[in-house]
């Protein structure tokens, strides 16, 4: 990535040469790997053009990034992956789009992910199955799992996911690249579909950390357009590391024998934190409810196919059963029930104390130690057809969500088996990154 | 049988834009969905702009008016429901920004700040989205309004603190009403959607009495929620109300919680001015009423009667200048102050008659041009001293009036004085023409 980074920069090669030969990967792989849901080499070609021999180049000039499918694209048809959204183009564009824009980068286009996000293996799309470009008969994990195999395929230089509980670094893990999510707040999340609100963010995924920190380094900053963005106290790193013990249980063997030995000459002490046990719970009963009030929007009016009845209800009951997914459904139906005024104090509330808890454990780890240590899947890529429980698939991110709850940075490396997942604090984006470098 | 009363006030704050977006606040008269963007009808991916600061000092403004205690924070909920003109599925709605407040006996429970939705055109189908998100607040009573009437009277003090903190909006529909109204030990009956405050005693007036005669007929009625139609002054039963809507309140993640400034300053009052003019200037409660009727108005007399007699200027704004007001439905703009004030010194210095100064205000109000200006062109300057040779002159002319007069007559005298008033152009003193009359008849 830093080679193709460099020879644009010094005009080796062109835009449109850069952009012809991922076209070329892309006619030659893409349809056994479905990583796309909308290709526009119109554009791209006609955008390479436009931006060739410029005088001052932008930061990312002539680079080739994909979208998932859920971050908004002006002019550029946005699904989610979902028939909810089949015909929908969005007006407008993310903020991270145009700041992409801004500094020259080409989009080719949307790729595809878990309806909504929803899911951790990019099965659950309403379109085509992703296949993990590693290896066919494997997904390349989600929700992004579009993005990490286009990224892995070649097809882009860089690519843009959403982590809401691991959907960046879990396809990272699977695909073997590189996954960042940055902290919440330091990247726009204007134009992001929503999922759970107080844990979504956009993320960037590329072949090595250069692409990683150019990319996260264009979009970051705090944004009018998002009440949540606001600009973080700078921190030393004092690169003190540690290894958390409940990281490693239940995890592969083979995975953490990896890490450990990655991690060998760190001098990381191991240390315990207890309440990471509720996490998985508080984090799906957080998502349940904040996604179930976040998709009141698609009520059968406005987007997706129209509904049929005879009263308001009728019609957007009808019109949501015929246009989301099962895993959509279950989510809506969780959230609903959980935050309806009967059940809000014993599951809602409850949920909003535990994250609290479980937060305050992490950060309070995280004023001793600089960066906090563990694998980042507790397994490798699993078949495609294998894992249909829903139980079975939320179980696979256990050691990814304690980050979105604490709203921290971390990114995940690939290993031999498995991947390494770095964990900073919020705000702790670069130093993270710096170290990540050096430790490749 | 005693009336409980209970009120949520519903009134537009007066903002540039949107309270989450840069969209203008415009949607009476814009074209359909011309002021909207992809945040106001709430694009998939679009999120909530950091909130509207000047809505948010107008809430609080507001608040401090009603004597409330003011929240250090303003949380942002989320109420869901589905509606066509709910572009979210859910309403932003804070939790209350100010409490335990008190106005005409009534304490206030709540004020928060809300976004107002769309409007959903029921015979065609269609949405406008120009409203979506107009910041409004939400002013709830506590149900301690006693009847009609004090609903009245505690709305139209509201609506006078309102015009006075000019923080709201006041084109029709901009404040809208849901009264709930029972007589004790019976069902409550929730009237939604009143238009105008003055629907509010149409609406309360017929439900009082209708939930009355029910009662003496021994009807047994069930809680319900009833529309009222404006034009028939009646209202009419909506659905009734079996089980309680769950709107699912949760708090917005998108909106972190917004310090609130408690310290903004709210000007003077209308129940201090009422008190300090009445013991400033012994004047009567009525003169008093009219004068702090508008908070410009006010000023303006403030301003006026440091430099004359402050009680010939509460009786003219009594007398003629409100009058002259109200009859063209018009609000007092501050820019007749120095006309006003041209024109009490003239009256004081015996330049021009009190029936010249109503001729010049007149001229004023009309034809904005300067009192000065009005006098001149309209011949209204002098004070005509010998009436006596007009007096005889107008009483040869209308022998019959004279006669009338001497019959018993009241109106003869009058007429006889609008005639001697004409021909000197309103010149002449108005007393002083009526003794010299009396004497010659």
């Amino acid at each position: 990535m830093k080679e193709i980074y460099e020879k644009l920069q010094n005009g080796v090669i062109t835009p449109l040469q850069n952009l012809e030969e991922k076209i070329k990967r892309i006619k030659e792989k893409e349809s056994e790997i479905n990583a796309f849901i909308t290709i526009d080499i119109e554009n791209a070609r006609k955008r390479a053009k436009e931006i060739e021999g410029k005088k001052t180049k932008g930061k990312l000039y002539g680079l080739i990034i994909a979208v998932k499918d859920n971050i908004a694209v002006e002019g550029i048809r946005m699904t989610c992956a979902s028939k909810m959204l089949e015909n929908y183009t969005p007006p407008y564009n993310a903020t991270v789009i145009e700041k992409i824009i801004e500094e020259d980068g080409i989009i080719i286009g949307k790729t595809n992910m878990d309806e909504f996000a929803c899911g951790s293996d990019t099965t659950h799309s309403a379109f085509k199955i992703t296949k993990n470009p590693v290896d066919l008969t494997r997904v390349p994990g989600g929700s992004s799992g579009g993005s990490a195999a286009a990224v892995k395929a070649g097809f882009c230089d860089l690519a843009l996911g959403s982590d809401t509980g691991g959907s960046i670094r879990c396809p990272a893990s699977f695909c073997k690249t590189i996954g960042f999510k940055p902290s919440y707040g330091r990247v726009s999340r204007y134009g992001l579909v929503d999922m759970a609100m107080s844990l979504d963010q956009i993320g960037v995924f590329a072949e090595d950390v250069f692409g990683v920190e150019l990319l996260f380094n264009v979009i970051k900053g705090p944004d009018e357009k998002d009440a949540v963005t606001k600009d973080f106290e700078k921190k030393e790193n004092k690169g003190r590391v540690a290894i958390v013990k409940e990281f490693f249980e239940g995890c592969d063997e083979r995975i953490s024998e990896s890490v450990r030995n990655k991690i060998r000459n760190l001098n990381a002490e191991e240390i315990s934190i207890p309440s990471l046990k509720y996490a998985l719970p508080t984090y799906y009963l957080l998502v349940y409810s904040e996604f179930a009030s976040t998709m009141q929007k698609y009520d059968g009016l406005k987007y997706g196919s129209k509904g049929k009845g005879s009263d308001l209800i009728e019609f957007v009951s009808d019109a949501r059963s015929e246009n989301f997914g099962m895993e959509v459904k279950r989510r809506i139906l969780l959230g609903t029930y959980i935050t309806s005024k009967d059940y809000r104090e014993a599951w809602y509330y409850t949920t909003l104390k535990a994250r609290s808890v479980i937060k305050k454990e992490i950060e309070k780890k995280l004023e001793k130690y600089d960066f906090l240590i563990g694998p980042t899947m507790p397994m490798e890529a699993w078949k495609i057809g294998e894992k249909a429980e829903p139980t079975q698939m939320y179980a696979a991110d256990i050691l990814t969500v304690p980050v979105n709850l604490a709203g921290l940075s971390a990114i995940s490396i690939p290993l031999e088996n498995g991947s390494l997942q770095i964990i900073a604090r919020q705000g702790g984006d670069e130093n993270l990154l710096k170290f990540a470098g050096k430790l490749i | 049988m005693k009336t409980i009363i209970g009120l949520e006030i519903h009134v537009q704050l007066k903002t540039e834009s949107k309270l989450f977006c840069n969209c203008k606040t415009d949607y009476l008269t814009a074209k359909t969905n011309e002021n909207t963007c992809v945040v106001c009808v709430a694009h998939p991916g679009s999120k909530p702009y950091f909130i509207n600061e000047k809505a948010v000092k107008n809430a609080v403004i507001i608040a401090k008016a009603l004597n409330c205690e003011i929240s250090d924070e303003i949380i942002m909920q989320r109420k869901h429901y589905f509606y066509p003109d709910l572009p979210n599925g859910f309403q932003r709605t804070s939790k209350p920004l100010g409490f335990k407040g008190e106005l005409e006996g009534v304490t206030i429970r709540e004020v928060h700040i809300e976004e107002d939705p769309g409007r959903y055109d029921l015979k065609t189908g269609k949405t406008d989205y120009n409203r979506c998100g107009v910041p409004l607040i939400e002013i709830v009573t506590e149900p301690e309004i006693k009847s009609f009437e004090h609903a009245k009277k505690f709305l139209e003090e509201l609506q006078l603190i309102l015009s006075y903190l000019e923080v709201s909006r006041e084109e029709p529909g901009s404040s809208r009403v849901d009264a709930n109204i029972s007589i004790e030990g019976h069902s409550r009956i929730e009237v939604k959607n009143i238009n105008s405050f003055k629907g509010v005693y149409t609406a309360l007036e017929y439900e009082e009495k209708r939930q009355k005669k029910l009662i003496e007929q021994g009807v047994n009625y069930v809680q319900e929620t009833r529309h009222f139609d404006e034009e028939k002054g009646v209202t009419i039963s909506m659905r009734k109300k079996e089980t309680l809507e769950d709107y699912r309140y949760s708090p917005d993640p998108d909106v972190p919680p917004i310090k609130v400034d408690k310290k903004i300053s709210i000007p003077e009052l209308p129940k201090q001015k009422r008190e300090r003019f009445e013991k400033q200037f012994n004047l009567t409660k009525e003169e008093v009423e009219v004068i702090i009727s508008e908070r410009k108005l006010a000023e303006a007399f403030e301003e006026i009667s440091k430099k004359c007699d402050y009680k010939r200027l509460a009786n003219f704004f009594k007398g003629v200048l409100k009058k002259q007001l109200n009859y063209r439905n018009l609000k007092y703009d501050e820019k007749m102050t120095p006309e006003l004030l041209w024109i009490e010194k003239a009256i004081e210095e015996k330049k021009i008659t009190e029936k010249s100064a109503e001729t010049i205000l007149i001229g004023v109000i009309d034809k904005k041009k300067k009192a000065e200006e009005i006098a001149v062109e309209e011949n209204l300057i002098g004070i005509e001293t010998n009436v006596d040779d007009i007096i005889d002159k107008i009483l040869k002319e209308n022998k019959k009036a004279v006669e009338d007069y001497k019959k018993g007559e009241v109106k003869a005298l009058n007429y006889l004085i609008g005639k001697i008033m004409k021909e000197t152009n309103g010149k002449a003193e108005k007393m002083k023409v009526m003794e010299s009359l009396k004497n010659k008849i």
